[in-house]
């Protein structure tokens, strides 16, 4: 299992680990990079002298580098990170081509880094979680169909009968983001040399295409690939076959099916004709019960091994995760059905919703995988387990306090907005329900430095893990130097 | 549920894959399934009630749910729900509510609302929202203004007329304020004179024979009485400025410390001029509004 550090010298290892282990680094490094931007501008909301007049990080250019990295670098690194770790050892099979997946590799790294860049000197393409400009868009483009090559015939050089669910969702995954990608990103540049482009879709379809792209990077590049992490790191961990195969059957054909309706709801109250948001929100409620059976089949894999909880800071994560999930899947439902939508949207509430999906899902998830991953990477255990327990506590802490300060300034907000005096006129002034957000948003800025620090500990911990490795590789290796020499 | 009682029953679907990884092959959870029925039927109802479905060229309109709603001039529509016509719906029923208040304020004359303690209990809830909403960006939240720039609201000087109805015509149709720059016009000793004047006539100790020269400058050469007139206290009808009452809305001499930064302050002004801007609020607020906020205007110099 152990890599070995020179090509050719001993035996190729029989899985490609080596990309796993590159995703994985740069997962961590985006993530670092990108909660801190988050950090960083949930402190500008809360303070905003912190923009110092410097264009370059004020809240507007910085909150797409935020969201970039987080869902792309993080998210992203180590989706590819777990899917290509998955789908060899599930297929039992060495991944297809290693040239193509470093150029995966490649891609996407210059493409995420590129893309914060861009967006610092102020430029953008201005469609909600794919500002990209349009050559970054290209540059994805290929990434991406590189990584669907490579995914489709590792599959087909499987040497198992059945394809593990966990492919399923990985293969729906990089298929949906693939039409999403393209179609949301149709656009004419300027010029040749112009990063400026104008969108191939006018006005309100305009508006449609985008948030059937964002409903959608929510629904397979945030849920439905996590759930495939969260198929196989599961049951791996806690030694137990999954709960239903019925069940993960049913609620993944349901779950494709149904996302692909539902971004309509992000414009209740717009000039969408109504008919197409009522449909949104009827397929949202449809929803819940489907994103409810991978939760409940992972909560159900996990249980019966619940005594593990209290010296496993894994499963911490992934109970965590799962609660997360299943918490915000509901949320998004309610929050879909145009009367809560009334007070809900262009509120915080939003923003807290995302970050229970966004931090109590995906970042829990990925968490709790890395560190059941990181260790057989490198072929030791993790330098510090105490250090698991303080990220665990730290994340978990940093969540709470971050939704329920932005509950209360959503719905605050929200109902500060529609009041009326008894004589039916407005009761606050708009600049009252802004100077009621700042409390909330000191509160939430907390949140998210707990969060960040947790975060970092994990880097911290990791990178030790890699130091300590490496120091036990050289060891081994002396040791058998020195019986050759003997011998 | 507890996992002894299952696992003699239950059995994996048989395939293992990565070693250890099996898949039990439970049923579905009938809470489960049930609850799904349930958000079946939950979207289908929602789904009948309102508009959803496509259908050619038109769509499903929603039943029992039809919205009747006026507009303001007085057109009444029955349609099917929608966002629009629920937005119609409820403006209507506001402008009902506040019906008896607004014919209330539009027949009073502005002492008439001062005098009544309900009709100012009403323009006072309107125009605290009226004011922080479309005033205080300038004039601040609590109308104080910002010396060198907006207007102080509170201190009962008015360079365009305090009185109802030229508060009313400041708002309706705004303000244009201009005072010429005098530096290539006049020398530095002649600003420099003029203004030991100024700062005399509200009472500032300065060099008398230099007010004595710069009051020749005021009335002579520099021309300053063509806006300011003879006695120095502005004229209304061109929003010059009173410069005997202390009040200094854009030179800001009660903010310098010495008598050499209040000087430098006033010839800085003389120097370089100033034109300030009021925007005319008839296209955005109605008459009502306005005449709601020029009776809140005027009272928040008058308490003072």
């Amino acid at each position: 299992m152990v890599a070995s550090s020179a090509p050719g010298s001993s035996p190729v290892e029989q899985y490609n680990y080596d990309i796993v282990r590159k995703f994985t680094i740069m997962a961590l490094v985006w993530g670092v990079l990108g909660m801190s931007a988050g950090v960083w501008i949930a402190s500008e909301l809360a303070w905003p002298f912190l923009n110092f007049d410097i264009a370059e990080i004020t809240f507007g250019r910085l909150r797409p580098v935020h969201t970039t990295l987080v869902i792309f670098g993080f998210g992203g690194s180590a989706l590819f990170a777990t899917s290509y770790y998955i789908v060899q050892r599930t297929c039992q099979t060495r991944l297809f081509s290693d040239g193509a997946a470093n150029f995966t590799f490649w891609g996407w790294q210059i493409a995420i880094g590129s893309a914060a860049i861009s967006y610092m000197l102020g430029y953008t393409q201005a469609r909600e979680y794919a500002e990209m400009v349009w050559p970054i868009d290209l540059l994805i483009t290929v990434t991406w169909v590189t990584y669907l090559v490579i995914y489709v015939m590792t599959l087909r050089r499987r040497s198992q009968p059945h394809i593990y669910v966990a492919n399923w969702f990985f293969i729906a995954f990089i298929l949906a983001t693939a039409l999403l990608h393209v179609f949301n990103n149709m656009a004419v540049p300027v010029h040749m040399f112009s990063l400026e482009s104008y969108s191939l879709h006018a006005g309100v379809q305009d508006a449609m295409t985008q948030w059937w792209y964002g409903h959608n990077a929510v629904g397979f590049f945030l849920t439905a690939a996590f759930l495939g992490m969260m198929y196989y790191f599961i049951p791996k961990q806690v030694g137990r076959p999954v709960y239903s195969y019925r069940l993960s059957i049913i609620h993944f054909w349901a779950l494709i099916f149904l996302y692909m309706w539902v971004g309509g709801h992000h414009l209740h109250w717009t000039a969408l004709p109504d008919w197409t948001s009522t449909l949104a929100a009827g397929f949202s409620i449809l929803l819940l019960m489907p994103s409810w059976g991978g939760m409940i089949n992972g909560i159900m894999t996990l249980s019966g091994a619940w005594d593990k909880l209290r010296t496993d800071p894994i499963i911490r994560f992934m109970v965590v995760s799962l609660s997360f999930y299943g918490m915000s899947t509901f949320e998004g439902p309610l929050m879909s059905l145009k009367s809560v939508n009334a007070l809900s949207h262009y509120t915080d509430w939003t923003i807290g919703h995302v970050h229970s999906g966004a931090l109590g899902w995906v970042a829990m998830i990925s968490f709790g995988s890395f560190y059941h991953l990181i260790p057989r990477l490198w072929g030791t255990k993790m330098y510090s387990e105490r250090l698991i327990f303080a990220h665990f506590w730290l994340a978990t802490i940093g969540i709470v306090v971050y939704i329920s300060a932005l509950w209360v300034a959503g719905i605050g907000q929200g109902l500060l907005l529609r009041a009326f005096d008894e004589y039916g006129n407005l009761a606050y002034t708009f600049i009252e329900t802004v100077s009621f957000l700042h409390q909330p948003y000191v509160i939430r800025a907390f949140g998210g430095a707990l969060f960040l620090t947790g975060t970092i500990l994990m880097g911290y911990n990791t990178l030790m893990t890699i130091i300590k490795s490496k120091k036990e590789q050289a060891e081994i290796e002396a040791k058998i130097a020195a019986k050759l020499a003997n011998a | 549920m507890s996992s002894e009682k299952n696992k003699p029953t239950v059995q994996t679907t048989g395939h293992a894959w990565d070693g250890d990884l099996q898949e039990y092959n439970n049923p579905l959870p009938m809470w489960w399934l049930w609850t799904f029925y349930a958000s079946a039927i939950f979207a289908l109802v929602y789904w009948v009630l309102y508009p959803a479905w496509p259908i050619g060229d038109s769509y499903t309109k929603g039943m029992m749910n039809e919205i009747t709603y006026t507009t303001s001039d007085g057109k009444t529509t029955t349609t099917h729900w929608n966002t629009r016509a629920l937005f119609l719906k409820e403006m209507q029923e506001a402008r009902e509510s506040q019906k008896q208040y607004l014919e209330d304020i539009n027949a009073s004359t502005f002492e008439q609302i001062a005098s009544d303690e309900g009709k100012s209990a009403f323009a006072y809830s309107s125009a605290k929202v009226l004011f922080a909403d479309n005033c205080a960006a300038c004039h601040q939240a609590g109308g104080n203004g910002v010396v060198g720039y907006y207007p102080n609201l509170l201190d009962d000087a008015w360079l365009w007329g305090g009185s109802y109805s030229k508060i009313q015509e400041s708002i309706t149709n705004g303000r244009n304020g201009s005072m010429p720059g005098f530096k290539t016009s006049l020398t530095t000793k002649q600003v420099s004179d003029v203004s030991d004047y100024v700062l005399s006539l509200s009472g500032n100790s300065v060099d008398a024979s230099a007010a004595k020269r710069g009051k020749a400058v005021f009335t002579g050469q520099g021309g300053c009485v063509a806006c300011h007139g003879a006695d120095a206290k502005g004229q209304t009808f061109m929003g010059s400025a009173n410069l005997t009452d202390k009040i200094w809305t854009i030179a800001d001499v009660d903010g310098a410390d010495t008598a050499e930064a209040k000087k430098a302050a006033v010839m800085n002004l003389i120097n370089n001029g100033k034109t300030r801007q009021m925007p005319a609020w008839k296209e955005r607020l109605s008459a009502t509004e306005i005449k709601i906020l020029t009776f809140y205007v005027k009272q928040l110099s008058a308490s003072k």
